[in-house]
């Protein structure tokens, strides 16, 4: 049984799944850190995944839609920044109205845009993606002939690569750039910032624009290679395990990349043993049900981390 | 009395504020619809959008020839049964606070519990739908007990918590019904059909669905009214949603308000969820989310929090969701329409400084009007004085 489940196939599936959870941890990782709790993650993956998935349809060609995709990722979370920001509707409540627009809304357009009908009641645009619009593959060179290795981390979608890649890059941008310092004293302390010159709606913009970026690749790696096509709540709360990726790994890049690989460890898993002939509605929630527990666990974590520091300083004091 | 006056001209000031900010965001949703249908519309596009905006706005009231349609109205009070319960639950989480999202999933499970309770419990009429509701709300109060304690012990959002318990509450229920308590002679997967005893009874038979789960649902109203603004709880969970830290100060036990707003919101949403599902149906059949969760936070941002508007925005809501599906059914336009308007009126209701500076035009103005009014008044003892000492 343990090695029906865990095999090579199994360790690339991790890969697979965690990318999109990925993608959307590190949106709410960088909006986080400027103080911005995006909540509308689930919601913008799933506009995007749909526009990026029509225009491939369209025009025949991936990098259109991708490139849609993360446009529409950016319009969704800059107007949730107008909202917020401007009008200063509160960041929670902007980020549930565009849930809203991500779950029913887009059947909406879907149904709008394709024609279908109220007698269907499952309209997606699934028949509209065929393997020919799937964001392709890479095998690459060398790694691939490795054994065990190779079939683990070669031959995914380019984007999965780019989600791995990006966490680097994320980190380099807040901690080895001007432009992230100021993302992260807006986050720390926003009057600070601003007494020495930071814009701190510019910096929110663009930290809140980051975010929708990472969940417009999230959703076209749904729409376009995950899934092949839109359909009604294909996101499943991915936005939310994102959510729950960022304050378990503390807000950094890479602690959360580990995180939101738990998650897709335990969303590979489920799916595993649900192949296994155990009931799916049994094994689906394991994700879901993981998150709670790694955010308590995470809590405790701190909490006896906290603890031992104040005792550590207080024998400190003792001592003098 | 010139002081009363004064708070009389402001509190006339905001009302007229909150009128027509609300009127206004409630105009763009329309806007914004109207383009939507205008768009999607196909054949002559002025005319469709015409027809389908009047299906949406009137639609529920009137039938096509003009007689008012009693059928439509109770099916527009019937569908408040819910959200009344979903918005006051938020309501009573959000005042404290907390952003609990629970209530989709505490309906869920207090509509599940009350069905096993109506299925399988053999109690005599009148005592099984009450037992049953109260299960229903001591199993989500225990649902709610987990983000609530997490959050007030150990600093766990409960955001991300209840999102989260949706998803497990939801494929339990769905496990739970598919394998042991499905009814194998049906089609689709329900349960085994209640005892009649179990049923609330209509209010109106006219197929409508409107039960005396309606007069439930706003005694409802008034009892967590009352909580929330008569009572030291209700005082406690609105003062450390206005200011934790000054509550804590002032020696309020936080944690356990914490835990209390959201275990009586799961309550109330318990309670929504059997008194919906023993009204409504005959059988339990849900196997997804039912969405009144979310409705029930839109009816909480729309009522500003206060129990006492809930009935007022769950009417609404559900009159436009009527408007909407009268819309899809007579003129194909499709009824998750109903989300993008839901969303759009929700932030501009929500938007502090929409409309800010005709807010700030109506301070002004009244504080004129004041300064003018001091001045007169001023004058007009002066004379009198002078006239007095004339005299």
């Amino acid at each position: 049984m343990l090695q029906l489940i865990f095999n090579t196939d199994f360790f690339f599936s991790i890969l697979r799944i965690t990318a999109p959870i990925l993608f959307a941890t590190l949106g709410a990782v960088v909006g986080e850190k400027a103080g911005v709790s995006n909540i509308g993650l689930e919601g913008t993956m799933m506009v995007s995944a749909l526009f990026g998935s029509l225009t491939t349809y369209w025009s025949g060609s991936w990098a259109v839609g991708l490139v849609v995709a993360l446009f529409c990722g950016v319009l969704v979370s800059l107007l949730m920044g107008f909202f917020a920001f401007n009008l200063k509707t509160d960041i929670i409540l902007t980020g549930i109205a565009v849930n809203m627009i991500g779950s029913g809304g887009t059947l909406f357009l879907v149904k709008v845009i394709t024609q279908q009908t109220e007698g269907k009641a499952l309209a997606s645009t699934t028949s509209l993606i065929t393997a020919a619009h799937q964001i392709p593959s890479w095998n690459i060179p060398l790694i691939k002939d490795i054994p065990i290795l190779g079939p683990i981390l070669s031959g995914h979608c380019i984007l999965t690569y780019v989600a791995f890649l990006l966490v680097f890059l994320t980190w380099v941008l807040l901690y080895r750039t001007p432009l992230g310092l100021n993302i992260r004293s807006v986050g720390e302390n926003p009057n600070a910032a601003s007494s020495v010159g930071v814009s701190v709606l510019k910096i929110k913009y663009i930290a809140i624009g980051f975010s929708g970026l990472m969940a417009g690749f999230g959703g076209a790696f749904m729409s376009m290679y995950y899934s092949m096509g839109w359909s009604l709540d294909m996101v499943a709360g991915r936005g939310f395990i994102a959510l729950a990726a960022q304050a378990m790994g503390a807000g950094e890049p890479v602690g959360s990349m580990l995180s939101a690989l738990v998650f897709g460890f335990a969303q590979a898993f489920s799916i595993k043993v649900s192949s296994k002939g155990i009931d799916s509605n049994l094994v689906t929630p394991i994700p879901y049900l993981v998150t709670i527990l790694g955010l308590v666990a995470f809590a405790l974590v701190l909490r006896h981390r906290v603890k031992k520091q104040h005792s550590a300083s207080a024998l400190e004091k003792t001592a003098k | 009395m010139n002081e009363k006056k004064a708070m009389q001209a402001a509190r006339r000031r905001s009302l007229t504020f909150t009128l027509v900010r609300g009127a206004a965001a409630i105009g763009i949703a329309l806007l914004v619809a109207a383009v939507l249908i205008f768009v999607s519309a196909d054949g002559d596009r002025l005319a469709h959008t015409g027809e389908a905006l009047r299906q949406l706005l009137i639609g529920p009231l009137f039938r096509s020839n003009g007689s008012i349609n009693v059928k439509n109205i109770c099916d527009v009070l019937a569908a408040m049964i819910p959200t009344i319960f979903t918005g006051l639950a938020t309501c009573v989480m959000f005042s404290a606070n907390q952003f609990n999202l629970g209530a989709e999933g505490g309906i869920m499970l207090g509509a599940f519990v009350s069905a096993l309770f109506a299925v399988y419990v053999p109690l005599p009429a009148g005592v099984l739908p009450v037992v049953a509701v109260l299960a229903a709300a001591a199993a989500v109060s225990v649902m709610m007990l987990i983000p609530a304690v997490l959050k007030a012990k150990l600093g766990v959002s409960e955001m991300v918590n209840s999102l989260m318990l949706n998803y497990v509450v939801m494929y339990l229920i769905k496990y739970l019904l598919n394998t042991h308590l499905a009814d194998k002679t049906k089609g689709q997967i329900q349960s085994y059909p209640f005892q009649e005893q179990a049923r609330i009874a209509p209010l109106i038979d006219n197929g409508s669905m409107l039960t005396w789960g309606f007069v439930i649902a706003l005694i409802f109203v008034v009892l967590t009214s009352l909580f929330m603004y008569r009572t030291r709880w209700g005082y406690g969970i609105r003062m450390i949603g206005i200011n934790q830290d000054f509550a804590r100060y002032s020696g309020m036990n936080v944690a356990a308000i914490v835990i209390l707003s959201q275990v009586l919101g799961g309550a109330l949403a318990g309670i929504g969820g059997g008194v919906e599902m023993l009204g409504r149906y005959s059988a339990y059949s849900w196997n997804a989310l039912p969405g009144y969760g979310w409705t029930g936070i839109t009816v909480a941002i729309l009522a500003g929090n206060n129990p006492a508007f809930v009935p007022l925005a769950a009417f609404f809501m559900a009159y436009l969701n009527k408007g909407c599906l009268l819309m899809s059914t007579y003129c194909g336009v499709p009824s998750q329409l109903i989300d993008i308007l839901q969303a759009v009126i929700f932030v501009f209701f929500a938007a502090k400084q929409f409309l800010a500076k005709y807010r700030q035009r109506l301070v002004v103005k009244g504080a004129q009007e004041e300064l003018a009014a001091q001045k007169a008044a001023a004058a007009e003892a002066a004379a009198e004085t002078a006239e007095g000492s004339v005299k």
